[in-house]
C-alpha cells in the first residue's frame, strides 16, 4: 500500500543526490540553521581523571534542537518540498526527532503531526511542549507498548491514509527502503567531520568510535566514515534494568531476524514473531528493532555491540557533567558510560571518540527524579501551587 | 484442493459472495470456533482467519485491539493451525489465513505453507509482503508448491505497473482495498470506487474481492455489479464488542443474515 510513495521518495532522493543544488541547499542549512559543523572536544579532565586512553567527544548536542536528528530532518524536508507535500509527520521517542521535525516544518512552511507513545509523552514532556510551541500537533499513541515502536506504527497507518499530501519523515535508519540508506547518507556528515577534526588534533584516525544505538541513525552517521579504516566501531545498546525479557532493548544477542514495520533486520521478538516489550531509561533507545545496515555490520563483525545498564548511564551523565561541563542526553550517556569502561582498560596513547548524539536538557525531570533531588521536587510543588 | 474450492465458490454466481473475518482467539478460541461455524451456516462463502500479531500495520483500531486482546489471552500461532484444522474438517466453505509476514517468516515460510495446507487452509493473505520481495522470501512459490492461493492485496494508489505485477502472480482472487487506508468499518464507500474496480477488472483475470470499510447491506448492493466478493472485517468485531458474552452468537448471526442480498 505504501510502495508507490516509497518509490516516489526513492526517485526524488536519487535525483537529489545527483543534483548539486540539493547539496548546496542542504549544506547551507546545516551550516546556517543547524549549526554544523559541531565541535569535537578533547575531554581532557575526564581522560586525566581516568588516567587512561584519550577521550574525544563529538558534541552533536550543540546542533539546533539539541541532537543529531535535525540533520536528516533538513535533508528530508528539502525532498518533501520537492515532492510538493503539504504535511510532515513523524514518530518520536525521546521527542528529539519530533522536535527537529516540528522545527523544519515551521521553517519550511509544512503543517506537522507528531506521533508519540503515551509513556514517552509522560517522560519527555518538555519536548512535547516545545513541539507544540512550534505549531505541531502531538498525537498520543495509546496502543501496544505506548513507546517508540507503536509511534512508528501509528505514523505508518496515518501515512497509508494520507499519502497524497504527506511526507513521513522517519527519524532513524530503520523502516522500508529508501529510509535507512537516505538517513545514513544525511547523517554521514557526522563521521566526515570527526575524521577531519581529529586529524587536526591528533594527526591520525581514532582507535575507537563509540555511539549509542536506538534505531541507529547517530551510530551510522558516526561510523560510516570509518567502515574501511582500521578503527574499532562500537554500538552501545540499552541494557535497561536487567537481562529479562522486557527489561532492556538489547537486540544483540537477544534479538532474531524478522520483518516488521517494513524492514528486515534483528528484532526483539518471541518465537511466534510478536515483538516484545522493551525498557530503557532513555526513550530514544527503547525500541525492539535496529537498522538493517547495523544488523549487517553486526553479522559481518564490523561493528561490535555492547550494552550498559540504566544505573551506569546515570553515573556517566553525572561524571561527564562534572568533569567536562557537558550534560549528555540519556541516550548519548550510554556511549559515555561504555567509553569510560573501555578507556580504563586501554593504554594512554589510544584514542576514543564518543559520539554525543544529544544534550541532556530534555532529561532534567528524569534526572532530578533519579538523583532524588529534593530541591527540584519542592520547586515543582511550589510551582504548581502558583499555577 | 484450495484452488478448486475457491473457484467453485465463485462459479455459478448468482449473488456477490461474502467473506467474513475473525481474529483467531478473539474474544476467545472457543468463540472463534463457534462464530466460524455459525458464519458458514448462515451464508458466509469464505472466512478469513487472522492470526493475531503484535504490530498489525494494515489494521485500524478495531482489529488492532482484537489482536492485542487475543495475544493477551495467550493465543499462539500453533493455536491458529489447530483451529484451522478443526474448522476445515467441520465446515465446507474455503478458509483462508490472514497473517502478517513476520508471523509466516518466523515460523518458516515453507513450513507455514505446508502446515497451512495440511490443516486445510485454502489460501493466504499476507498484506505486508510486496511481490518485489519474492526472490528473497519465496512466499508465492511456496504457496504454489503447496497449492494454496496467494491472495494479492492492492489499493487505489497501486500504479498500473504494480497492478500488472500483482496480476501476474495472482491466484484465487485479488483483494482490492476499498479505499487507500487501513481496516475499519465506514459508513460510506468512496465515490471513486467504481472507476477503480473497473480498472482492476482490466488487469486481473481472477475474481475481485473488496474489503476495508465494508459494513452495510447497501455497500454490498453497490459492490455486487462491480466485484465478486465482499469482505466484512471490522464490522463483525464491532458487533462482538457491542454484545454481551451471552448474545454474541445471536448478534453475529443476525448481522450476517441482515447483510445478505440476493
Ligand atoms: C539524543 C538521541 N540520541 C540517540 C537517539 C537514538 O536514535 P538513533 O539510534 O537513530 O540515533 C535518540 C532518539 O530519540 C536521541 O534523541
Amino acid at each position: 500500500m505504501l510502495i508507490p510513495s516509497l518509490e516516489e521518495l526513492e526517485k526524488i532522493y536519487n535525483n537529489a543526490k545527483k543534483d548539486p543544488s540539493f547539496k548546496k541547499e542542504f549544506n547551507f542549512l546545516l551550516k546556517t540553521f543547524a549549526g554544523r559543523p559541531t565541535p569535537l572536544t578533547f575531554a581532557k579532565n575526564l581522560s586525566e581523571k581516568l588516567g587512561a586512553a584519550r577521550i574525544y567527544l563529538k558534541n552533536e548536542g550543540l546542533n539546533h534542537t539539541g541532537a543529531h536528528k535535525i540533520t536528516h530532518c533538513i535533508g528530508q524536508a528539502i525532498l518533501a518540498k520537492r515532492m510538493g507535500k503539504k504535511r510532515l509527520i513523524a514518530e518520536t521517542g525521546a521527542g528529539q526527532h519530533g522536535l527537529a521535525t516540528a522545527t523544519v516544518a515551521a521553517k519550511f512552511g509544512f503543517s506537522c503531526t507528531i506521533f508519540m507513545g503515551e509513556i514517552d509523552i509522560a517522560r519527555q514532556r518538555p519536548n512535547v511542549f516545545l513541539m507544540e510551541q512550534l505549531g505541531a500537533t502531538v498525537i498520543p499513541v495509546t496502543f501496544g507498548n505506548k513507546t517508540l515502536k507503536d509511534a512508528v506504527n501509528a505514523a505508518i497507518k496515518y501515512w497509508i491514509e494520507n499519502v497524497k499530501d504527506t511526507h513521513y519523515l522517519l527519524g532513524s535508519v530503520v523502516g522500508p527502503h529508501p529510509y535507512p540508506v537516505m538517513n545514513c547518507d544525511f547523517q554521514s556528515v557526522v563521521g566526515k567531520e570527526i575524521k577531519l577534526q581529529l586529524r587536526k588534533f591528533e594527526g591520525k584516525p581514532p582507535d575507537y568510535v563509540i555511539a549509542c544505538v536506538g534505531g541507529g541513525s547517530n551510530a551510522m552517521g558516526a561510523f560510516s566514515a570509518f567502515l574501511k579504516d582500521d578503527v574499532r566501531l562500537i554500538g552501545v545498546e540499552a541494557g535497561g534494568k536487567g537481562n529479562q525479557v522486557g527489561e532492556n532493548a538489547i537486540r544483540f544477542p537477544f534479538g532474531s531476524v524478522g520483518v516488521v514495520e517494513g524492514y528486515k533486520s534483528y528484532f526483539l521478538q518471541n518465537s511466534d514473531g510478536n515483538l516484545q516489550k522493551t525498557h530503557s531509561i532513555s526513550a530514544g533507545l527503547d525500541y525492539p528493532g535496529i537498522g538493517p545496515q547495523l544488523s549487517l555490520l553486526h553479522d559481518t563483525k564490523r561493528v561490535e555491540f555492547v550494552n550498559v545498564k540504566d544505573k551506569e548511564v546515570l553515573s556517566a551523565t553525572r561524571l561527564l557533567a562534572q568533569t567536562e561541563g557537558i550534560i549528555p542526553a540519556l541516550e548519548s550517556a550510554h556511549a559515555v558510560a561504555f567509553g569510560i569502561k573501555l578507556a580504563l582498560k586501554l593504554p594512554k596513547e589510544k584514542i576514543i571518540v564518543i559520539n554525543l548524539s544529544g544534550r541532556g536538557d530534555k532529561d532534567i525531570f528524569i534526572l532530578a527524579k533519579a538523583f532524588k533531588d529534593k530541591k527540584f521536587m519542592s520547586f515543582l510543588k511550589e510551582y504548581l501551587k502558583d499555577v | 484442493m484450495g484452488l478448486n474450492l475457491i473457484d467453485q465458490q465463485i462459479k455459478n454466481k448468482k449473488r456477490i459472495r461474502l467473506m467474513t473475518h475473525l481474529v483467531i482467539g478473539f474474544p476467545s478460541l472457543d468463540f472463534t470456533i463457534k462464530l466460524a461455524k455459525l458464519m458458514a451456516k448462515n451464508g458466509a462463502d469464505f472466512i478469513e482467519l487472522q492470526i493475531p500479531f503484535s504490530d498489525p500495520l494494515a489494521d485500524g483500531p478495531t482489529i488492532m485491539k482484537a489482536c492485542e486482546e487475543s495475544l493477551l489471552n495467550g493465543t499462539k500461532v500453533k493455536d491458529a493451525f489447530k483451529i484451522m484444522k478443526l474448522l476445515s474438517s467441520q465446515v465446507s466453505i474455503p478458509l483462508l489465513f490472514m497473517a502478517y509476514y513476520n508471523t509466516v517468516f518466523k515460523y518458516g515460510v515453507k513450513k507455514f505453507c505446508q502446515d497451512a495446507k495440511l490443516c486445510g487452509a485454502s489460501g493466504l493473505i499476507v498484506p505486508d509482503m510486496p511481490v518485489d520481495e519474492e526472490n528473497e522470501e519465496h512466499l508465492i512459490s511456496n504457496c504454489r508448491k503447496f497449492r494454496l492461493c496467494n491472495i494479492q492485496v492492492i489499493s487505489p494508489v497501486s500504479t498500473n505497473d504494480r497492478l500488472q505485477k500483482n496480476a501476474k502472480v495472482a491466484s484465487g482472487f485479488v483483494y482490492a482495498t476499498a479505499h487507500q487506508g487501513i481496516t475499519g468499518a465506514k459508513n460510506q464507500l468512496e465515490s471513486s470506487l467504481e472507476a477503480y474496480l473497473k480498472k482492476v477488472k482490466k488487469y486481473f483475470s481472477v475474481p475481485i474481492a473488496v474489503g476495508f470499510g465494508i459494513s452495510q447491506k447497501e455497500h454490498l448492493e453497490k459492490l455486487a455489479p462491480l466485484s465478486d466478493i465482499a469482505v466484512i472485517g471490522s464490522a463483525v468485531i464491532n458487533v462482538i464488542n457491542l454484545s454481551n458474552k451471552d448474545n454474541i452468537e445471536e448478534d453475529v448471526k443476525n448481522f450476517i443474515n441482515n447483510l445478505k442480498i440476493c
